[in-house]
């Protein structure tokens, strides 16, 4: 559906070189330090100033930590029984002087909060916030179990990114590669000095789309928008992760953005608007069993193996198995072409409100839905030996929209 | 039976059955104060198991040991479990024992209420604990699976282990809600003659004023988790969009609640360090009314602050500066109890025992917690530490090093008064080094984490975290054994050892102090009077 | 400080516990109740 490889192979230097100085602080320590113990380098606006606010904040604590402390272990020094000191009998500030020495501190502390911390906060807010001055375009972004959806609905390119990490590599049968978990099989790709306003939502539980180095954190949130913006000020590959506990694979729906100059992306919208345009006329030519069944099991394989897993036994209750359905046992099509309410077909394409299963009508192109409906007919010990073809799942649709 | 015979019974001693059955039906508020004590200390050890499965489990990037599925349920259930099982009932135990005893009263105000609290959280603990062994004889998917925050709708979609952690949640809130009611009546009614309110003792006033958070945010917790349960099953839609609820009411719902909680762990512990600062610096409580006030300025701050707990939901901007600022005002108050903290131990004569220790050490590392907490609060920068293992740490600094570690301190300043003996001071100090540098060796690296953009929850992680993620292992491992000292100290304390006076410590002062250690079964037979 | 508790005393102190007690826990049952009719 969409072809990043050419994208892989001018993938700036960046990353690369952080991953070299990673291992270089491995081996010496301190060289890394900068990336290790601090925020990875900020590439927004946002996350400069975050930064730098966070950077400040640090030095503010520690200042107050350290005077406290010293203070106190002095006192732990100097007024011990074992050194012979004597308590004194004071239990509050007597007299003017001792009051205003009591006092002091607090007024420094306010100084602090609602001066030196809160008014770069308010700014920073202020400007996180206002997503729409000037954006110049508009990224959708969909959270579900475990992956994600894009939207450009200017250019109504539409894409579902799943992480790419191989089972195997999790499971420590073989060695990880360098972007452990953190890779994904359709990255976004977002043009480089552009404000992209980024809207969220998510077609399930509270999902949080993240990454460090943009400096914003989001919820995706069922049922409502919510939006934030980044504006990317340097080309590179940008890793992230869910951050909300989303249920059994949180830990595996990566988040990556490949940040191009505008040409080049530009360039990759017409190709993804021809690989689009090529699906679509895909859906108008009969396709053999064979062709839907091997199409079939790569959409299965990122679409749906997280929940009903690669065996199509499932994970009872939440998600329920493939293999033996009642669902998948039902015919394909009522006699006069129209999908039946309930049907395999009317589930995979409408999902299951109030369930992890999700309307695939919006996420998936004619062909994939019935690559995916014939795969799982005829997978898992199902026999049931028919086949649905692309272009009825075409007419389903047009059938649904009037 | 009339409850002025328990008290005034002429044979005071000879009045309890034995055996089990005396735990079982007994009203005496320090019985009841140890079995508290005791079910936290096993419960802390239950928590402390399943988070070290977790770091097990963390050692190493990959899935080594167990499922996500499982290690999701075991990260929710630690957290309700050391939050509702181990810290709310030692400091519940802390009430029972020492209230009495500080205020000059006979007895709890309502001692068959104060059974019943207790005995309500043993069948509370096990509903928790239950779907994990179900899951093993093929029942249900394991326990609650969404973190101690029951965010719907995840929490929705969730297995019967959501509805056993309702049930529980209900049970331990009721319990909660008795023994904060009991305490109220107690301080306000049974106070020894002359003992006025602003000359009650400190650790009085922070339960005081705990009891109140309870009373205030427990309904508002038990209504949160009563709409998931008809949410999942009886078809109401208080937290699902598609039927015109919102699913960040539940937050609301649950951080107008889990905010104040954070204080209601928090403020017996505050209240009882100036007692051990006090003690063992041989000098009065320094701002015992600042202190007062600053109590009750935390008090009503905490219910006016839990948005900046989901800062990510996404806020008008307005609300967003108000949930800051009001988050902020809260470093006031608490730097009011830093200051007096110090302020007691400044020009005293200080002694360092194992309490001291541990009051220092929860000084120092509660100031993190604080400090942290302080640049939590700035939204801006809050969008990067939320949902990150900076935010693990911070809390851990709070609730271990703050809560449990106060928690400790406590049960070292009084276990001579509760057992009549003293226990090793040897093996306490050496508690103390290895907990306080096994916790941050544990947490240290977690900050950084955080920072390096590790979001909390996760199973398995990207290998750019592989090495903090090793270090914070290990010292989790060394803080779990670590506590196994503590166990036995206390349990070789209550066996034996050399004997306590009434006044165990020097500099100690208060009416707990005047009397025998281990006191009488029935405290103050003859009423004492404050001057 | 060797006053012995008298009976009346405490039993006094007891009831007014006691009613206090049932206030306390009605107030919270009030804002159990309370929160069902919370609308966003």
């Amino acid at each position: 559906m969409l072809d990043a490889v050419d994208l892989e192979a001018e993938k700036p230097r960046g990353p690369r070189l952080r991953g070299l100085l990673t291992l270089a602080a491995l081996a010496s320590g301190p060289a890394g330090a900068e990336i290790r113990f601090n925020f990875p380098e900020p590439v927004t606006p946002i996350a400069r100033e975050t930064l730098a606010i966070h950077n400040e904040f640090m030095l503010i604590i520690t200042v107050l930590f350290v005077a406290v402390f010293a203070i106190m272990i002095y006192s732990m020094i100097r007024h011990r029984k074992s050194v012979g000191h004597e308590p004194v009998k004071f239990s509050g500030p007597r007299g003017a002087a001792q009051w205003f020495w009591a006092l002091v501190p607090f007024a420094i502390l306010l100084f602090i909060d609602f001066v030196l911390m809160g008014i770069p906060a308010v700014k920073a807010i202020v400007e996180m916030e206002d997503t729409k001055t000037r954006a110049d375009m508009v990224l959708k972004v969909t959270g579900m179990q475990w992956k994600w959806q894009y939207e450009y609905p200017d250019s109504g390119i539409r894409f579902v990114s799943t992480m790419s990490t191989p089972r195997d590599q999790i499971t420590n049968a073989e060695a990880k590669g360098e972007h452990y978990l953190l890779e994904v099989d359709n990255p976004v790709v977002l043009p480089v000095n552009k404000k992209v306003r980024i809207l969220l939502t998510s077609t399930d539980v509270i999902h949080t789309w993240w990454v460090p180095q943009f400096g914003v954190k989001r919820d995706a949130i069922p049922g409502f928008l919510r939006e934030t913006w980044v504006k990317i000020e340097k080309p590179g590959t940008y890793r992230g992760q869910c951050a909300e506990l989303c249920g059994k694979d949180h830990g595996f729906m990566p988040v990556v953005v490949h940040a191009v100059p505008e040409p080049e992306y530009l360039a990759w919208v017409e190709q993804q608007k021809a690989a689009a345009q090529a699906a679509a006329s895909g859906a108008d030519r009969a396709w053999s069993r064979d062709e839907l069944m091997a199409a079939g099991q790569d959409v299965y394989s990122k679409q749906c193996v997280a929940c009903h897993q690669p065996n199509g036994q499932g994970l009872p209750p939440a998600f329920p198995p493939l293999a033996g359905s009642k669902v998948v046992g039902t015919p394909l099509l009522a006699p006069d072409g129209r999908a039946v309410k309930d049907s395999h077909v009317d589930r995979v394409l409408n999902g299951k409100p109030g369930t992890a299963m999700m309307a695939y009508r919006n996420t998936l192109s004619d062909v994939e839905l019935a690559a995916v409906i014939t795969y799982e007919r005829n997978s898992f010990g199902n026999t049931l030996g028919d086949m649905i073809q692309p272009a009825q799942i075409k007419a389903l649709r047009q059938e649904a929209k009037q | 039976m009339s409850i002025a015979t328990t008290v005034h019974g002429e044979h005071p001693a000879e009045h309890y059955p034995g055996g089990l059955l005396r735990w079982l039906t007994t009203t005496n508020h320090k019985d009841i104060g140890t079995m508290y004590l005791l079910f936290s200390l096993v419960m802390f050890f239950v928590g402390g198991l399943m988070i070290l499965l977790v770091r097990a489990e963390l050692f190493q990037p990959g899935l080594q040991l167990m499922k996500p599925e499982f290690f999701n349920q075991l990260i929710g259930v630690h957290a309700l479990v050391m939050i509702f099982a181990a810290l709310m009932p030692a400091a519940t135990g802390f009430a029972n024992w020492m209230i009495p005893l500080m205020i000059g009263a006979p007895d709890m105000a309502l001692p068959r209420l104060n059974n019943w609290g207790f005995w309500l959280l043993p069948p509370a603990a096990t509903l928790l604990t239950l779907p994990f062994v179900l899951a093993l004889f093929g029942v249900g998917d394991g326990a609650i699976a969404t973190g101690w925050t029951f965010y719907a709708p995840l929490s929705v979609q969730g297995g019967l282990g959501v509805d056993f952690a309702i049930l529980a949640v209900h049970i331990l809130g009721i319990s909660s809600i008795m023994g904060s009611i009991n305490i109220i009546v107690t301080i306000f009614n049974m106070r020894a003659p002359g003992m006025t309110m602003m000359k009650l003792p400190l650790f009085a006033w922070g339960w005081l004023i705990t009891a109140f958070l309870l009373i205030a945010t427990l309904p508002v917790l038990a209504g949160a988790v009563t709409m998931l349960l008809t949410d999942r099953h009886f078809g109401t839609h208080f937290f699902d969009a598609a039927g015109g609820g919102d699913p960040i009411l539940f937050q609301h719902l649950f951080w107008f609640f889990g905010h104040p909680e954070v204080y209601i762990l928090l403020l017996p512990v505050w209240g009882l360090m100036p007692h051990v600062l006090a003690t063992f610096s041989r000098k009065p409580t320094y701002g015992y009314t600042a202190q007062v006030y600053g109590f009750i300025a935390i008090g009503l701050l905490s219910v006016i602050v839990w948005a900046h707990h989901f800062f990510t939901v996404g806020m008008p901007v307005p609300a967003l500066i108000y949930f800051m600022f009001s988050t902020m005002a809260i470093s006031v108050p608490l730097a009011v109890l830093f200051f007096c903290w110090i302020a007691t131990m400044w020009k005293g004569s200080m002694t360092f025992e194992t309490p001291m220790l541990f009051a220092v050490g929860f000084i120092v590392l509660f100031g993190i917690a604080g400090l942290t907490g302080l640049v939590l609060a700035d939204v801006a920068a809050d969008a990067q530490y939320h949902h990150s293992y900076f935010v693990v740490a911070h809390f851990h600094y709070a609730l271990f090093a703050g809560g449990i570690m106060g928690v400790m301190t406590g049960v070292y300043y009084w276990l001579p008064k509760w057992t009549g003996h003293m226990y090793s001071e040897r093996l306490g100090k050496l508690h103390f080094w290895l907990t306080v540098v096994s916790f941050n060796l544990t947490f240290i690296p977690q900050f950084f984490l955080g920072l390096a953009g590790m979001p909390r929850r996760i199973p398995d992680y990207a290998l750019q975290f592989a090495e903090f993620n090793a270090i914070s292992t290990v010292g989790a491992f060394i803080l779990g054994i670590s506590q196994l000292l503590f166990a036995w100290n206390i349990w070789s304390c209550v066996r034996g050892g050399p004997k306590a006076e009434a006044r165990a410590w020097e500099g100690a002062e208060g009416l707990e102090w005047e009397l025998s250690s281990p006191p009488p079964h029935h405290s103050w037979e003859t009423q004492p009077v404050v001057k | 400080m060797t006053e012995s508790f008298s009976a009346e005393d405490l039993a006094r102190r007891r009831a007014a516990s006691r009613r206090l007690g049932w206030a306390i826990g009605l107030a919270v049952l009030a804002l159990y109740i309370l929160g069902f009719f919370i609308k966003r």
